[in-house]
């Protein structure tokens, strides 16, 4: 299987502790729906598509979700959540293959009142 | 007595005329239905791994209660998606997200598609605001639907039509 590219993104770049900010997730995934046809061979192609996926904080998770095919291939999916700490959004998802992967991201808030000039 | 004769005649005359080419016009309309269906079910012969049509899926989430259309859900789709196989969706809805009053699950449903679920998110009091945003296939013109639950066992609801130019499921 080749390797699916994936991105977490946290926004905006600057935030301090209390923030609410946006973090989004980005996959490489065709999202086959099962229906569609191979346009060289005629084939059907199988389906092909994630099914769950769960964004967690340091292994507390907060934000689950249940996808099926009728998301869009190279899926994005974006959620909020309030800074509170230093620690790591850790998103895992699994197709309907078995397909586990996981990508994470380190949260570093900053305090806007201790900053050194 | 010739005169009513006459006319009796005539009318009978022009109600046959009159009636005859509609019958074949109906016959027409017909065969060309027949023609446009059996098209149809071939088109439906694919069948995807977990079809599910639009009032199922409204039954498996609501159950027996009621779902309401309401303000506090947004719901933002583009009215005229020029490729059906990315549409835009976002969804935020207005609540506190407090212990005792917030947004447990958001589920985004299509009307025509051959499975009519898009996502099923469920958010805790972490994620502060109820905002989601992703995007989604859509194969023919047709509504988006968020429904939305709350944790007092409540539903909301809003949709809005999509004009889809080419269809984005093969």
């Amino acid at each position: 299987m080749a390797k699916r590219r994936a991105i977490v993104k946290i926004k905006p770049k600057k935030y301090a502790e209390g923030d609410i900010v946006k973090v989004s997730f980005m996959v490489q995934h065709p999202m086959e729906t099962g229906m569609a046809k191979d346009k060289e061979s005629g084939e059907i192609k199988p389906a092909h598509y994630i099914e769950d996926i769960t964004f967690s904080f340091e292994g507390e998770p907060f934000t689950k979700m249940k996808v099926w095919e009728s998301i869009s291939a190279d899926p994005f999916f974006s959620v909020q959540y309030k800074v509170e700490k230093k620690g790591k959004i850790t998103v895992d998802y699994i197709d309907n293959l078995g397909e586990k992967n996981s990508k994470s991201k380190k949260v570093k808030p900053k305090q806007v009142q201790t900053e050194k000039a | 007595m010739e005169r009513r004769n006459f006319i009796k005649s005539i009318m009978a005359t022009s109600a046959a005329v009159v009636t005859v080419p509609t019958m074949v016009f109906a016959e027409n309309n017909k065969t060309a239905e027949n023609n446009e269906t059996k098209v149809e079910v071939k088109k439906v012969t694919v069948k995807g791994p977990n079809d599910l049509p639009y009032e199922d899926a409204v039954k498996a989430i609501v159950g027996d209660k009621e779902l309401k259309d309401s303000d506090k859900v947004k719901l933002t789709v583009p009215e005229i998606a020029e490729n059906g196989a990315v549409v835009p969706v976002k969804v935020a809805v207005e609540s506190p997200m407090t212990e005792k009053e917030h947004v447990k699950s958001i589920h985004i449903l299509n009307t025509k598609n051959a499975n009519s679920r898009c996502a099923d998110i469920m958010l805790t009091t972490k994620n502060a605001e109820a905002k989601f945003a992703s995007r989604v296939k859509l194969s023919e013109s047709q509504d988006v639907v968020a429904i939305v639950a709350f944790s007092d066992g409540t539903f909301m609801k809003a949709g809005k039509s999509v004009k889809v130019t080419i269809g984005g499921c093969g």
